[in-house]
């Protein structure tokens, strides 16, 4: 298949909706209804072993020094790469990346070069009847969860004990289970994307034309209304597949800084500076045959320039398009009692705040919208856990630290004292959040309930990028075709493969270009690659910042020495692990080749954590004594297992640390 | 690979050569060359590429 079928093919797999599905109304949860042990998990994304530590012996975190007294806090392990996917992939496996078969959070088809999702592809629609215009699907595509390897809720449910899985990263589409679970990061919105707002605008030359993430649309204000249409998920019943879409009106106050949208049979008014709340549209595809999704409107401004924002196209839990929720009903359930709630992985809209379109506080508003919706579900699944285990995840932490690192970091290229006078505190701020849930927890559990409180990694400041690819054309792994287009074409379009060994891919991913196994690849495997893989690692581990005189790459990890279990040959050769203020520059991951090799991170996106997984720790806390002074992700695993009586199974490579 | 010759303008040769030089391209033809297939590239590429590229890029991560 050459790169031009492949890509139309994953387009047409990637627009696979679900239309009128029945509804399955059973809510309870399967299992026994009382288990003598009781096991409760939070999992709090990205919260810093360093930072938490400060905090807590400065009393700021009382719930959290209240449950260290009652067990245990330690350094957690995380996993190599420590990327969310691939960390909470450990924890939901008890495998490391050789087990479950994540590496990154992309991989690529190494015929074509192309980037995919790692953790979920779609496949394309089967047969098809044609009729005019019209396409109609005779059998249904589908979407696969990638992740390899037994869930540890598969494991309790084959010993029929209960548990409620709440938003587990890398468990998208959720495996199949009775149990209850609704998948978290790496839920798309409607469009199949991580997230894509829209953003209508009569001032678009102030934005950068293309902003991943989100689109622009210029709008004319006409005698104080306007009129744009809201793009929806490509319309596959239709023959030249074109975009869905919603128009709508707006309508401009002439004297007050107020706005009324018209969209379908919805009115909305809004004062500027102020969010819609939920609304659900609906994508008509066909006369009987329509996608439901729903979006939250932002009035940025009203006048001067007319400024709106709409959020990512979410998921409708009431009614979802694409599976989100074991049963099906348990996403009905919780939109019953709650209403619209964002269904999407990553709901923090940090590339609204990257791109200017969301200032700070905004982007606070608009992520408080999603904190507030979690603790409301939380405070429900708490109260009616009553048996076996309880998962609740939390994503605010790790993505406010993301953005907000800046102002708490004074050699961060983006520091601006000024804003960090205002925003210094957010990030305490959410830990003390995370104090009040382990507060909770503590409440709830009795003498037996174990309770484990984890995150998966934790933070670093981001201040050099590192161009990985830069790096191995300038020590001649990769030719370019023309060297004069250095750094202008992403997806390695001007790498003459002929005479390239190696690429690096992804967040902390580099392959060989091997005979055999990359569409073009020209490194036959034996013993000569071995040697290179050695070769390249040790250089980069050599290599030294001029500006600083630090090392970027603390670590080159080669993929065989550290991963264990039957996907490891599927690995990339190595794992970049980089240095504390390092990280893989914008421009890697998708596979452009700047002229520069290291530069300054000027971005608001100021903390990372895909770095060397031992700058990185998460945090452990439990309040039972543990047998281990250093453990790690996948050994939690097997404990909750053995919690309940469960002997660990041998695929796993964790092992139990009560 | 066979090659052809294009006319252009003495004014618009003239530029060529004047901003091949100030870019620091070796030849006005290596300039024409890479205005061609930048455009042409813009033309050609498929709107699935850029779909995909546009979706990849919803993820924080990347850029």
């Amino acid at each position: 298949m050459d790169r031009r079928e492949f890509l139309k093919k994953a387009l047409a797999a990637g627009s696979i909706l679900a239309f009128g599905k029945g509804s399955d109304l059973i809510t309870r949860v399967y299992g026994k209804t009382d288990t003598q042990k009781k096991v409760i998990v939070l999992g709090l994304d990205g919260l810093d072993p360093h930072l938490l530590s400060v905090w807590m012996e400065r009393g700021k975190l009382p719930s959290f020094r209240r449950l260290r007294s009652q067990g245990v806090f330690k350094r957690l392990q995380t996993s190599n790469p420590p990327q969310s996917p691939v960390a909470w992939a450990n924890f939901i496996t008890g495998m490391d990346s050789g087990g479950h078969g994540l590496f990154d959070f992309l991989h690529r088809h190494p015929e074509t070069y192309i980037p995919s999702s790692s953790s979920a592809e779609t496949s394309e629609v089967g047969k098809t009847l044609s009729f005019g215009n019209y396409v109609f699907p005779l059998s249904g595509g589908k979407v696969n969860n990638l992740i390899k390897g037994k869930t540890f809720w598969q494991h309790l449910e084959d010993h029929n004990i209960p548990a409620t899985v709440f938003k587990i990263p890398s468990n998208y589409p959720p495996v199949p289970t009775k149990l209850r679970t609704l998948s978290g990061m790496g839920t798309p919105d409607i469009l199949g994307s991580p997230g894509i707002f829209n953003y209508f605008t009569t001032e678009p030359t102030e934005i950068k034309e293309d902003i991943g993430g989100g689109r622009i649309h210029e709008v004319y204000v006409v005698g104080n209304t306007t009129e744009a249409a809201l793009p929806g998920p490509v319309n596959a019943f239709k023959k030249d597949r074109p975009e869905s879409g919603i128009d709508f009106k707006v309508f401009i106050d002439p004297v007050h800084p107020v706005a009324k949208i018209v969209i379908q049979d919805h009115e909305l008014i809004l004062k500027q500076g102020e969010w819609s709340g939920w609304k659900r549209v609906h994508f008509r595809m066909i006369p009987t045959q329509s996608v439901s999704g729903i979006c939250n409107f932002y009035l940025k401004e009203a006048r001067p320039g007319f400024k709106l924002y709409v959020s990512p196209i979410n998921i409708d839990p009431a009614n979802p398009a694409l599976p989100i929720s074991t049963p099906e009903s348990y996403s009905k359930e919780l939109e019953k009692r709650f209403g619209p709630f964002y269904t999407q992985g990553l709901p923090a809209d940090t590339k609204a705040l990257e791109h200017g379109i969301l200032d700070d506080g905004e982007f606070l508003e608009q992520d408080d919208i999603v904190l507030k919706e979690r603790l409301e579900m939380y405070e429900y699944e708490l109260a009616r856990f009553d048996s076996g285990l309880l998962f609740y995840y939390l994503s605010s932490a790790d993505q406010r630290q993301h953005m907000f690192w800046r102002h708490i970091d004074k050699q961060s290229p983006s520091h601006d004292p000024l804003a960090a006078s205002k925003y210094e505190n957010t990030i305490e701020n959410i830990y003390r959040v995370a104090d009040q849930m382990v507060d909770k927890a503590l409440q709830k559990a009795d003498k037996n309930t174990v309770l484990i409180v984890l995150s998966d990694h934790g933070f670093s400041p981001f201040r050099r990028s590192f161009n990985v690819n830069s790096w191995l054309k300038e020590n001649g792994y990769i030719r370019l075709i023309n060297e004069w287009k250095q750094g202008e074409e992403a997806f390695f379009l001007n790498t003459d493969w002929s005479k390239t060994k190696a690429y690096a891919f992804g967040l902390n991913s580099l392959y060989i270009n091997q005979q055999g196994r990359e569409g073009e690849g020209i490194v036959p495997p034996g013993p000569g690659k071995e040697a290179l893989v050695r070769e390249i690692a040790h250089k980069l581990e050599n290599y030294v910042d001029p500006k600083t005189g630090e090392r970027p790459v603390l670590r080159a990890f080669v993929a065989k020495d550290i991963y264990h279990g039957s996907y490891t040959d599927e690995a990339p050769e190595i794992i970049l692990g980089y240095n504390l203020g390092y990280r893989v520059s914008w421009a890697t991951p998708l596979g452009r080749i700047p002229k520069e090799i290291i530069v300054d991170n000027e971005e608001k996106w100021s903390g990372d954590h895909c770095i060397a997984p031992e700058v990185v720790p998460g945090i452990l806390f439990m309040n039972r004594k543990i047998s281990s002074d250093s453990p790690a992700l996948h050994d939690l695993t097997p404990t909750i297992l053995k919690i309940f009586g469960i002997e660990k199974p041998q695929e796993m490579t964790g092992m139990p640390i009560i | 690979m066979g090659k052809a010759k294009i006319k252009l303008d003495k004014d618009l040769m003239d530029k060529v050569k004047k901003y091949a030089e100030l870019s620091g391209y070796s030849s006005p033809e290596e300039f024409v060359i890479h205005c061609l297939e930048k455009e042409i590239s813009q033309l050609d590429e498929s709107d699935s590429e850029e779909e995909i590229k546009k979706k990849l890029k919803g993820l924080g991560y990347i850029s």
